[in-house]
């Protein structure tokens, strides 16, 4: 996953989205601060990856450049062939913040539309290239059955005020898989949540993502999360941030309850777990000094 | 059809809420308190109106006044709530475009704010009769003032609330490549509407006071309440004075009732107008 080989700026490539020595840094003279030094990152289309770490360690801003919310210092970001700008600019990208940011003056479904009505001639264009056929489009492109598929279809017509944490987080999910974009980024959506909407939303979030198999960069401080969810684990270290190690998770889909107990899972968090205190006591050194 | 379901549920709702919120009224836990404290008011008044008639005048001669002249009271509360509302619709208008402009260039803002804060310490009372002088006895100067104190509350709190959108938001639309027009209709403005609603209900009852002060300047002027309560004060006419007074206060409630039923209409998504259920 991780790939160290090549230098310079990233080869445009339609098939996955690459990191290239990507470096950050903020503030500057005695109080600058790494976020991000030197990390390669390579991830296939189709594929649920989930970044972890101790905070701190940069997960978050990894996935700002990605989005081009912010740019790299050094280094640079592809998404399929495209920059993150271009990327942005053609409306590929699907963005579930922290918290929900639903807009509290309109209702559950017109909160799922309202980025059609943003950036229209990307979303033309888009709709065009995809043509008719092209996988999970039918569920993804039907806000009412997306979100009926998410549990939210009693709540069509709520404002966000009247809904649980869940619910807001679940309808931020469908305003970005109604994009159809090409990859979602997910910043800790769920880490407001209590257990067990937590595991709810964990799993109607695979069901859907099970019939889009929409390419998604996820980041989370959750070994279990991380291990249920996705294909592969990006262990991440911090000061400064960087890739630890890569963990490809063997689990079998569709993953449902009965797989939150399985043997083979406990084995992958296990080694996610080794992996981070690994990292962990790589530092520990220096904070000592 | 859920949809319809879903529907005549609602209107339900809602006729039974009305019916609720109308019979409430009728309940004297909820009408004697006040009817108690406006009789103990009244009381209090007319005490004080036997020992000293040039304190206050009868409450019976202040309602004889309304009673046998009701054209004259009407003709000038309606000359003066026309300036009143006039200024204020400029005055907000302008001061909302102003926010919003500002909003979008700070090179604006940094060129702008300076004067606008002059204007604001500035006591609009002061300047009110040099735009006597300056624009005559009609109506033009008291719409001026009137817009100018309106002016600076709507604009102070549409600015802030055009800066009130969360990051997270902006990031969901920055991620979209949306368009600055994009983000101003569909976040900013939307963001700004409790601010601006929360100066409205300020700067309605103050419109009033900007169109009396401008008739108290604009001595010789023919119309308005202002100019009835400065003329017969001169002329030791307490009962009417208070009669005008009376239209005033009337005419402040009722334009503060306005703004909170547009209120809650506009802003029946925000949490201010949540109802105790």
């Amino acid at each position: 996953m991780a790939t160290t080989d090549q230098d310079g700026p990233a080869v445009p490539d339609a098939s996955h989205i690459l990191v290239r020595g990507a470096g950050k840094t903020y503030g500057s003279g005695e109080r600058a601060t790494t976020a991000l030094a030197d990390v390669d990152l390579s991830v296939p289309r189709g594929r649920f990856v989930s970044v972890i770490g101790p905070s701190g360690c940069g997960k978050s801003t990894l996935l700002r450049l990605v989005a081009g919310l912010e740019e790299p210092d050094t280094g640079d970001v592809s998404i399929f062939g495209a920059t993150a700008r271009e990327a942005s600019a053609a409306k590929s990208i699907g963005f579930v913040p922290q918290v929900p940011a639903l807009l509290p003056w309109l209702s559950v479904l017109d909160n799922v539309r309202v980025l059609d009505k943003v950036n229209r001639r990307a979303g033309r264009r888009r709709r065009e290239a995809a043509g008719p056929a092209v996988a999970g489009c039918e569920l993804a492109g039907d806000p009412v059955q997306l979100l009926t598929r998410l549990g939210l279809g009693d709540a069509l017509d709520q404002r966000p005020g009247q809904l649980s944490g869940g619910m807001k987080q679940r309808t931020a999910i469908a305003r970005a898989f109604a994009l159809q974009p090409d990859v979602l980024l997910m910043d800790e959506p769920f880490s407001a949540l209590d257990e067990f909407t937590r595991e709810a939303v964990q799993l109607q979030l695979l069901d859907v993502w099970h019939e889009t198999r929409t390419t998604v960069l996820f980041v989370t401080h959750s070994v279990t999360e991380a291990v249920l969810l996705s294909d592969t684990v990006v262990v991440m270290a911090a000061r400064p941030g960087r890739i630890a190690a890569v963990v490809e998770i063997g689990l079998d889909r569709p993953r449902r309850h009965g797989h939150l107990d399985s043997d083979t899972m406990h084995a992958c968090e296990h080694e996610v777990r080794a992996r981070l205190e690994q990292a962990w006591t790589d530092v520990l050194p220096r904070d000592l000094v | 059809m859920s949809g319809a379901d879903t529907w005549t549920a609602r209107a339900g709702r809602r006729v039974r809420r009305v019916l609720r919120a109308a019979a409430r009224p009728l309940h004297p836990r909820w009408w004697l308190p006040t009817v108690v404290a406006l009789a103990a008011a009244a009381v209090v008044w007319t005490l004080v109106a036997r020992a000293n008639p040039y304190v206050l005048p009868a409450l019976g001669a202040v309602g004889d006044q309304l009673s046998t002249q009701p054209g004259f009271y009407l003709r000038n509360a309606a000359a003066t709530l026309q300036e009143a509302l006039l200024g204020l619709v400029a005055g907000s208008l302008a001061a909302f475009a102003l926010a919003v402009a500002i909003s979008e260039s700070s090179l604006l803002r940094r060129a702008v704010m300076p004067l606008v804060v002059v204007l604001n310490v500035t006591p609009v009372v002061a300047i009110a009769p040099a735009l006597v002088v300056a624009f005559g006895f009609g109506v033009l100067p008291k719409l001026i003032v009137t817009a100018l104190i309106t002016f600076f509350p709507v604009l102070m709190n549409t600015a802030t609330g055009l800066r009130s959108v969360a990051a997270p938001v902006l990031q969901v639309f920055r991620t979209v490549d949306a368009s600055r027009a994009d983000v101003l209709w569909r976040l900013r403005i939307p963001s700004a509407l409790p601010y601006v609603f929360a100066a409205l209900r300020v700067v309605f009852p103050l419109s009033i006071v900007g169109a009396i002060v401008a008739e108290f300047s604009a001595a010789g002027a023919t119309q308005g309440l202002g100019t009835v309560i400065s003329v017969a004060s001169s002329n030791s006419q307490l009962d009417r004075v208070f009669a005008a007074i009376a239209c005033l206060a009337l005419m402040g409630a009722v334009l503060l009732l306005l703004v909170t039923a547009l209120e809650r209409r506009v802003l029946s998504w925000h949490e201010s107008q949540a109802r105790p259920s």
